[in-house]
């Protein structure tokens, strides 16, 4: 979720804090690395320290070891102890002892808790572990223990009088300045990060935005466009010659054209309607004028012939069947602008009034129908034109069906679209009459106005619906129309 | 043992320059001091010394050194031809006798002092027994109040300080078996009453830190001793500056610095209880210090 959630980001803010963020992290590393050299090399000077001050007590401990001169001793370490602290550096002796090798204390800066001539007593398990290492000691070694404010290193010096040892001097200094001059810098660093990321998101902040600046002004563009607002595109200011800048002279150009194409695609559009009219003007026109003549033909002859019943007989059906066909065309029109103006909506149930018409069609012939109408109620239909569709091809169907045939009306729902099938096992449509099969007056019935399928192929596309055709002489044909289901009406 | 081998190395050293100097008049006066003057000021010896100088017509220095046997040495090798030291070496039998009694310090009106055994002040020790086991401080094996006295407390009882007390050192300074105790290195110790006074006036923070378990009886004061064999002019004429100091303006400051109240001629006498315990103490203790020649090498 959480990721989904950055994936949507804006890319300036992703832009801006993965600047601040490899700000911050270099500041970090580079902050933490000094730091740890710090540590490091003030940890060594003062382990240097330690041994150094454990050295000066064991250079002058041999003679009064052997005098046993135990006060002697314990001025020496108090000598020590306030030369440290008196260092301008923080170095704060903890404690300091003389042992001798037996662990016996020689003196000791505590002589009450550690009293002079008794055996040193480990105070816990640490203590017990740096005793044991500091009697094994036969040169001088750094121990360290503790951590924080506790933290120590000692410095542990064998006393030595002519390669014999005589004891240990042990010098226990405070690791606690270095920790808190550690924490000091541990802090600048942390400040120092913080204000390279504020430093950092602000530069980022201002570089992202003059860069997705263009990529916005684009994408409202490829809104618009998405829209279908192809002139109301605003220039994408180009600043820089980088790939953005590039990107963006492009998307202009591109926008530029777009409106061009668009202009002209309804350019062409009013021009195909003008051809499709005048196409249909000299259909008209050529389907009227035929059998127009003859009739002219045949009245010329009757007004001629007057009293002739043989020729009134023979010419009457001529000009009854020629104005009927006349009027068939008139009226196929007629039904095409009427349809193609309807608004009404309904639900799928208009569709079952056409199962009586084809019926009819049909008129009692070896024909099988089958009806299957899974559209739901919920789906709203422009009622008029999807009955014509329908009808128009059902009647297709059962005029071109043998006896014997079977046709069938499937509908259903996918997703947002609806599909419409018609399906029958007729002859099928030869190969060479299929380019003009939407054509208009284009007919292989003796009757046929050629009219029904244009009117389908012209409701369709009014829907921005799809037709699609399969057959295959011999087996059968399928019409397939898929409508986008939903507002029908702002479709139109 | 290795110190008195460095002590007797330190002294070769001495003897050379220091007879040859003696020769002829004009030459230095030297005095020699141990740990019984309380003063470190180096410039108030300077002053006094030159005080000495002024009234004795010839220069006098002073010549410090750790512990009483280095200025015993001296004053019996004749590298010192006076020096202030303690009653215990006073009264050690020498043969032959290289030391006369030159004057005695009056301090609170009397020339007497005592010997402190003290403790520390949080510590729950309230007699010398409370200390059986425990860590002790000695100033100066040759010191009355702080080595003799106790020796002698331990004797009367029937014990030894070797075995009486879990660990024992010598300081070589009152001062600082004071600051040894008061620092809880030493859970006791024994100090001449003079510095502890002294101390408990001008450094009231160190003896604070200190209770007295045990006050001796009074003993004759650390007194000033010429060499044997000195020019007897020189060493009367010494005494004299000595004992009139008190009268002198110019010289009270110097005794008032020491918070004494003047020097005095005293018989020997002063000094035989000092005596009696340390001849108590030897017969116990045959190797109790003896600042005799053929001594020297052990």
């Amino acid at each position: 979720m959480s990721l989904l959630r950055l994936r949507s980001w804006n890319l300036s803010v992703k832009f801006a804090l993965t600047i601040t963020a490899v700000v911050a992290g270099v500041a970090f590393t580079i902050g933490a690395a000094i730091v740890a050299q710090d540590w490091h090399r003030f940890r060594v000077e003062l382990e240097e320290r330690a041994l150094l001050l454990a050295q000066s007590v064991a250079v002058t401990a041999p003679v009064d070891i052997l005098r046993t001169d135990y006060w002697g001793l314990y001025k020496s370490l108090k000598r020590m102890s306030k030369r440290a602290s008196s260092r301008v550096v923080d170095t704060r002796v903890l404690t300091a002892m003389i042992l001798d090798t037996k662990g016996n204390i020689l003196a000791h800066l505590q002589p009450a808790a550690q009293p002079l001539g008794h055996r040193f007593v480990p105070a816990n398990e640490l203590e017990r572990k740096l005793f044991e290492d500091a009697q094994a000691a036969r040169t001088s070694t750094v121990l360290s223990g503790g951590g924080g404010e506790d933290g120590f290193l000692e410095g542990v010096v064998p006393v030595l009088s002519d390669e014999k040892v005589l004891g240990v001097v042990r010098v226990r200094l405070s690791t606690y300045g270095l920790f808190v001059k550690t924490q000091r810098s541990a802090y600048v660093v942390l400040g120092l990060t913080f204000a390279m990321v504020v430093f950092g998101s602000l530069l980022g902040a201002f570089v992202s935005r003059r860069m997705t600046k263009p990529l916005t002004a684009m994408t409202e563009g490829m809104e618009a466009v998405s829209r279908g607002e192809l002139f109301n595109i605003a220039p994408v200011p180009v600043t820089d010659d980088d790939e953005l800048g590039r990107l963006a002279s492009t998307f202009n150009k591109m926008a530029v054209a777009m409106a061009e194409k668009s202009m002209l695609e309804e350019q062409m559009a009013v021009s195909e309607k003008l051809i499709a009219l005048g196409r249909i003007t000299a259909g008209v026109a050529h389907e009227v004028n035929n059998p127009l003549a003859g009739l002219l033909n045949c009245i010329d002859t009757l007004k001629k012939h007057p009293d002739d019943p043989e020729l009134i007989n023979r010419y009457l059906p001529l000009l009854d069947k020629g104005l009927h066909r006349i009027g068939d065309i008139v009226q196929g029109l007629l039904v095409e602008l009427r349809v193609e103006e309807a608004t009404e909506t309904s639900d799928p149930s208009c569709l079952e009034e056409l199962k009586g018409l084809v019926e009819a069609e049909i008129n009692g012939r070896a024909i099988t129908f089958i009806w299957e109408n899974n559209l739901g109620e919920d789906v709203r239909i422009n009622a008029k034109r999807v009955q014509q569709i329908v009808h128009n091809l059902l009647k297709n169907a059962a005029q071109v069906l043998p006896d014997g045939g079977t046709m069938s009306f499937r509908s259903f729902q996918e997703g947002d679209s609806m599909t419409l099938v018609v399906d029958d096992d007729g002859p099928g449509i030869p190969l060479e009459h299929r380019s003009q099969l939407f054509d208009p007056f284009f007919t292989t019935k003796a009757t046929g106005t050629g009219l029904g399928l244009w009117i389908v192929y012209r409701l369709v596309q009014s829907m921005r619906g799809v037709i699609k055709v399969e057959s295959e002489v011999g087996q059968g044909t399928c019409f397939q129309v898929t409508l986008p289901s939903g507002d029908l009406e702002n479709r139109s | 043992m290795l110190r008195s081998i460095v002590c007797a190395l330190v002294l070769v050293g001495l003897l050379g320059p220091a007879k040859a100097e003696h020769m002829g008049s004009g030459e230095h006066i030297r005095f020699g001091l141990t740990a019984v003057v309380v003063r470190e000021n180096l410039r108030f010896l300077d002053q006094w010394a030159e005080y000495l100088g002024d009234k004795m017509g010839r220069p006098v220095e002073f010549i410090r050194r750790r512990s009483y046997r280095e200025v015993m040495d001296m004053l019996d090798s004749g590298a010192l031809d006076f020096a202030w030291i303690c009653g215990f070496p006073y009264v050690q039998k020498r043969e032959p006798e290289f030391l006369k009694l030159l004057a005695v310090p009056i301090y609170k009106g009397e020339p007497l002092y005592h010997s402190y055994i003290i403790v520390h002040a949080d510590s729950p020790y309230r007699s010398l027994d409370d200390l059986r086991g425990k860590v002790f401080a000695y100033s100066d094996p040759e010191s009355n109040s702080g080595f003799l006295y106790p020796q002698y407390l331990l004797t009367k009882r029937g014990e030894k300080s070797e075995t009486y007390f879990h660990q024992t050192f010598f300081t070589f300074n009152h001062a600082e078996t004071i600051e040894a105790v008061a620092e809880q290195v030493a859970d006791g110790g024994a100090v001449d009453s003079y510095i502890w006074e002294y101390i408990s006036a001008t450094m009231p923070s160190i003896t604070n830190k200190t209770r007295i378990i045990r006050r001796s009886p009074t003993f004759g004061f650390p007194p000033l001793v010429s060499r044997v064999g000195i020019n007897e002019d020189l060493e009367e004429h010494m005494r004299a500056v000595l004992t009139e100091m008190h009268a002198d303006p110019e010289g009270r400051p110097f005794l008032s610095g020491l918070k004494l109240d003047e020097f005095r001629v005293l018989p020997p006498a002063l000094f035989d209880n000092i005596r009696e315990m340390a001849d108590r103490v030897r017969s116990v203790q045959p190797s109790l210090a003896k600042a005799t020649k053929d001594d020297k090498g052990g």
